[in-house]
């Protein structure tokens, strides 16, 4: 573990986003704890769970609404009878605080073994949070974390600043959101602020690719997870499965989490095979590129071809068809882009597009950076795109820049201190953190 | 959203020297070593842009401003001063990080700033593309 040498303020970094909790100490070059933002929970206890007093498992927690929460690496992924799970973010904003307290929580206390009353406390936010968010958010910290001081910085500028711009375009992919932030001077220009649900809609192509029904695979690819199958046989390339499902399990699953599994399989043939083509769509380059052979977790195996490019696409380019049928269609990276730039002032735009950042665990699709650079390049004389090749860098950019921030000795003077919270209220935190 | 480094005096009276006194052609500045303020690395009367080049190291960040000196078509002669966030894609994350949210803190004491240039490799800060970027609208 490389350490950046910063000076001694022993700060800690929370980043929140939809796929993930990020949480580690200022100074560190990756988070310690990184924990899925999706926790299971149960809405009555089990009789047999109630029975046995288990406070001693770090992983589960009461609190109000929810009579049980399952968070953490032993969390959502384990299956549990009858057990529901849900994300406490929408639009890569929080709308249900009391859950996300629970995460951050067992973030720093359970899996970092931290005190939160000891240490000071970053925590990043998207550019288009709510005044009303992050003045909960300080609540939070102050009155149930009791921490000693605070600070709420913004993605976007974290990420513009880890790659040593001042200026920049910051184009972050996520899980669920997909945005274009101009940042001048280290500040957002909101009136050039995009964001877009792209990220669900090719999630929504890859699942459509792969339970569509056709003529090789007749009645589409089941994505049962690997907790509900007893048993499986090695078939051939493109044969029908042979597998067992836990018929004792089945019946216990509830709908929630089966739609939360079927995303989690659809994602992980997304980011092994899925790509995109780096000139822009090409029916003859797609069928000419190396088919690649996934098995799903029910052992069905193929080699996919071209139709693993077309997922990749939706990112780029929508089909006019497409796009008529569905007036609230995301917009794609280009478009926002564009919408973007021409929200700026003409000055700044050649500013802005030699200063491109890409960043977010989204933008690691399989050759998203060349097909942005070759779609940048059609439209603008000078085009520079910075993207950091180290995936903890793309994906983890934001804790990163505020890890190295909240390590500065000269940072201090910037925390809110639970002092200035006492006296000030809510009012400190849109004064102190623009 | 800055870092809270400070910016040591002598930066002022050295850039005042150039501003006023004309007495270099360029100032380099840098981060002390425990990143706590903004000091002047160097500076001279150098007048090959290839020397101010030269004094830009290649994996690590600086800042600088650069007294140019050109020539309009009809022949005015204008000088504009240029101020440089040299930060190549080679440094360290740390680095980057300090000196891009701790510019402002500089660029705000420096009165007098026509262009700004932000650099990532050699190219950017060529003496065409600067010259072209300041001669604008002069």
């Amino acid at each position: 573990m490389v350490n950046y040498g910063g000076d001694e303020v022993s700060a800690l970094v929370i980043d929140i986003g939809t796929s993930s909790v990020r949480a580690g100490y200022a100074g560190d070059d990756a988070p310690k704890a990184v924990i899925p933002t999706t926790f299971g929970f149960h809405r009555a206890p089990p009789d047999a769970d109630s029975a046995m007093p288990d406070a001693a498992d770090p992983t589960r927690s009461g609190t109000g609404k929810f009579t049980k929460m399952y968070m953490g690496q032993y969390g959502p992924s384990v299956w549990r009878e009858g057990m529901e799970v849900t994300n406490p973010l929408t639009d890569g904003l929080v709308h249900d605080f009391e859950p996300v307290a629970a995460l951050m929580r067992h973030a720093v206390v359970d899996v970092m073994r931290c005190n939160p009353t000891e240490h000071p406390i970053l925590v990043t936010e998207p550019a288009w949070n709510t005044p009303a968010n992050r003045e909960r958010m300080a609540e939070i910290m102050f009155e149930e974390f009791q921490v000693p001081a605070f600070y709420i910085a913004n993605t976007g500028v974290l990420n513009a600043f880890a790659a040593g711009k001042g200026s920049a375009l910051v184009i972050d992919v996520g899980q669920t959101i997909a945005s274009v932030t101009p940042i001048v001077d280290g500040f957002v220009l909101r009136k050039g602020l995009v964001y877009s649900s792209l990220p669900q809609l090719v999630h929504a192509h890859a699942r459509h690719t792969l339970v569509t029904p056709t003529v090789q695979r007749r009645g589409g690819i089941d994505l049962y997870p690997h907790q509900l199958i007893t048993n499986k046989m090695p078939v051939e390339v493109g044969a029908p499965p042979r597998y067992t499902l836990r018929e004792d399990r089945v019946k216990g699953t509830t709908e929630s989490w089966r739609m939360w599994y079927e995303a989690r399989e659809v994602d992980e043939w997304s980011q092994s095979v899925a790509g995109v083509l780096e000139q822009g769509w090409n029916d003859q380059a797609a069928a000419s590129r190396p088919p690649r052979q996934y098995e799903f977790p029910t052992g069905y195996n193929a080699w996919f071809t071209s139709e693993r490019y077309s997922v990749g696409e939706q990112f780029f380019w929508h089909s006019p068809q497409l796009m008529a049928s569905n007036a609230g269609l995301p917009k794609t990276i280009p478009a926002l882009i564009s919408e973007s730039l021409r929200a700026c002032d003409p000055e700044l735009r050649q500013v802005l597009v030699g200063n491109v950042v890409l960043t977010g665990g989204g933008s690691l699709f399989a050759g998203f950076g060349d097909r942005l650079s070759s779609e940048l390049a059609r439209s603008f004389p000078h085009v520079k795109i910075h993207s950091p090749g180290n995936p903890v860098e793309r994906r983890y950019g934001g804790w990163l820049g505020g890890s190295v921030l909240a390590s500065l000795g000269t940072f201090h003077q910037l925390w809110i201190s639970k002092e200035e919270w006492t006296e000030h209220g809510k009012a400190i935190v849109g004064q102190r953190c623009k | 959203m800055s870092s809270g480094v400070g910016v040591n005096d002598d930066c002022l009276t050295q850039f005042s020297t150039l501003k006023l006194g004309k007495r270099y052609k360029y100032i380099i500045f840098a981060l002390n070593q425990n990143n706590t303020e903004i000091v002047v690395e160097k500076t001279s009367d150098s007048q090959n842009y290839d020397d101010f080049l030269a004094d830009l190291p290649e994996s690590e960040c600086r800042w600088a401003v650069y007294d140019l000196e050109f020539e309009k078509e009809d022949g005015g002669k204008r000088n504009k001063i240029v101020f440089y966030s040299w930060s190549p894609d080679t440094a360290k994350v740390k680095a980057k990080m300090v000196f891009a949210s701790s510019k402002d803190a500089l660029r705000r004491s420096l009165v007098g700033i026509s262009t700004e240039i932000q650099g990532t490799d050699f190219s950017e800060v060529a003496h065409e593309v600067v010259l072209d970027k300041a001669s604008r609208g002069a």
